[in-house]
């Protein structure tokens, strides 16, 4: 009975600390809240466009069904609809974007998507996931979302957390960024490639002919 | 995480170890604040556009050194890891190797629960017990990893990654051959992994054929597991920046699971070729 009497009055300590840790929780929340406006809200439109369309890119590399090249002329219209190509392209040239000449643009431009397309779709290729299940999201600010996902099946033994952001608002999204075991694709691609054109004296035109050869070296080894 | 245990001396210097990485510690701690203030750009009335990354800016002020280090590293892994790896895929089917991973996860959860305690985390400390157990008995050995089909999914911990919850700053970047990425932050917290491990302490560090099997056996399942990342790094136009960012980025995402703080993004259309709007309002 003691025993029994003393777990009770622990519970209820419990309870009593919870409660006040709740409270002082959600009071230090709502003080948070009223700095970053916004901050946590979720949006449902972002949310869905990421359903549908990532859902769609990951069916299809997951299909057994189809041929490599097949896949590779699905994947290369997926992912039009799924990603900003011309925002990425910009995105991953960083401070660079500022001085590319237009020639240079228009010769970096297909460039960098074939190479992207090669890498991400042997990227995907390693995990083979076959659903894609939104788990939430949260609007960094009107237009600029983050939202999260899991992806599971196929050869994933348990749940893979990948977040997607998306720029866009209403039903009209897109994505600009993957980010899966904390790292971010395209922020991770922006450093790779301004490093590449500093140690190359400034010269973007080193990254083009790197680019053009490693683009077909990855296709290859696929 | 999963890898420590990488130097022979580092066990027969432990105490000495220990009390350097304490003191390492406190200093890193102590200019912790300032090096966070170092890189916050002060963007008051901006929601959520702290102009801070980690992945924008990493510091790596020895990057001439690393750079050399980083290549003599990923020699040693082309003749000597990477082979080993690869063998050891080719010959053992995924489920095997998926059981060999659970079993070198299941040694490093008593050092995991003992970071969610120093984080302050009673919650995750007693999931993290709970699955030790579980796993240690009904997972057999660790080979399965029943605790996370009770709803019980694995969260490491770390001590680099509790100086993180504790506020300390990644600091300088460094790549050790052998031992891959680091930074002053996670390479403290992991030879405090290493010289605390509870697994080494009481059932047998590398003096004993455990202890030594059980380092060989992580070597070989962490190389195995990373191998994506090794084949992702060919595609890279700059090997070493891109695993520089990656692992920083990585290392920071697993503090952010300890503080639950929100991740601090670049603008994604700064900076603009034209004129552009900076809110991406179409």
């Amino acid at each position: 009975m003691t025993l029994a009497g003393s777990l009770m009055k622990n519970t209820l300590i419990t309870r009593r600390g919870a409660n006040a840790a709740l409270l002082a929780f959600f009071g230090a929340a709502g003080f948070a809240a009223a700095t970053p406006a916004l901050a946590q809200a979720r949006d449902p439109g972002a949310e869905a466009f990421v359903q549908t369309k990532a859902q769609r890119v990951i069916t299809v590399l997951a299909n057994k069904g189809m041929s490599d090249a097949q896949k590779k002329q699905v994947f290369h219209q997926a992912v039009d609809e799924l990603a900003d190509v011309p925002r990425i392209t910009n995105f991953v040239l960083g401070k660079y974007a500022r001085t590319i000449t237009p020639d240079q643009r228009a010769r970096f431009t297909p460039v960098f998507r074939t190479y992207a397309e090669n890498v991400y779709q042997s990227r995907i290729d390693d995990y083979r996931g076959e659903q894609l299940k939104v788990t939430g999201s949260v609007v960094r600010k009107p237009g600029d979302v983050i939202v999260n996902t899991t992806i599971s099946g196929g050869q994933i033994t348990s749940p893979l957390p990948v977040s997607w952001r998306v720029l866009g608002s209403g039903q009209t999204w897109k994505v600009v960024d993957v980010q899966f075991k904390g790292i971010w694709l395209a922020i991770t691609q922006q450093q790779d490639f301004v490093s590449t054109i500093d140690n190359a004296g400034g010269n973007i035109d080193v990254l083009i002919n790197q680019l053009q050869k490693s683009g077909s070296g990855s296709s290859g080894r696929r | 995480m999963r890898d420590h245990d990488q130097s022979p001396r580092l066990k027969t210097q432990g105490r000495h170890f220990a009390a350097a990485g304490a003191i390492a510690a406190a200093g890193l701690l102590a200019l912790a604040p300032a090096a966070r203030a170092e890189n916050q750009i002060p963007t008051a009335p901006a929601p959520a556009a702290g102009g801070e990354t980690t992945a924008a800016a990493v510091y790596d002020p020895i990057e001439g050194f690393n750079r050399g280090a980083f290549k003599v590293g990923m020699g040693l892994d082309k003749v000597i890891f990477g082979p080993i790896a690869h063998g050891y895929m080719a010959i053992t089917p995924k489920v095997v190797r998926n059981g060999v991973g659970n079993a070198v996860d299941n040694l490093g959860e008593p050092n995991t629960i003992m970071n969610h305690v120093l984080q302050g985390k009673p919650k995750r400390a007693i999931r993290s017990t709970t699955r030790f157990i579980v796993n240690s008995t009904v997972g057999v050995l660790g080979l399965f990893d029943v605790a996370a089909k009770m709803r019980l999914p694995a969260r490491n911990a770390d001590f680099g990654q509790t100086f993180g919850v504790w506020g300390a700053g990644p600091g300088a970047y460094l790549y050790v051959p052998g031992m891959g990425p680091l930074n002053v932050r996670d390479g403290v917290g992991r030879a405090l992994d290493f010289v605390t491990d509870p697994v080494s302490l009481y059932v047998g560090g590398l003096s004993t054929d455990f202890g030594k099997a059980r380092t060989g056996v992580t070597i070989v399942d962490l190389r195995a597991a990373t191998d994506p990342a090794f084949r992702a790094l060919d595609d890279a136009a700059d090997p070493y920046v891109t695993t520089r960012s990656a692992y920083s980025q990585y290392r920071d995402a697993i503090v952010r699971d300890a503080t639950g703080k929100a991740e601090d993004l670049p603008d994604f259309d700064a900076p603009p070729p034209s004129p552009a709007p900076a809110a991406p309002k179409p």
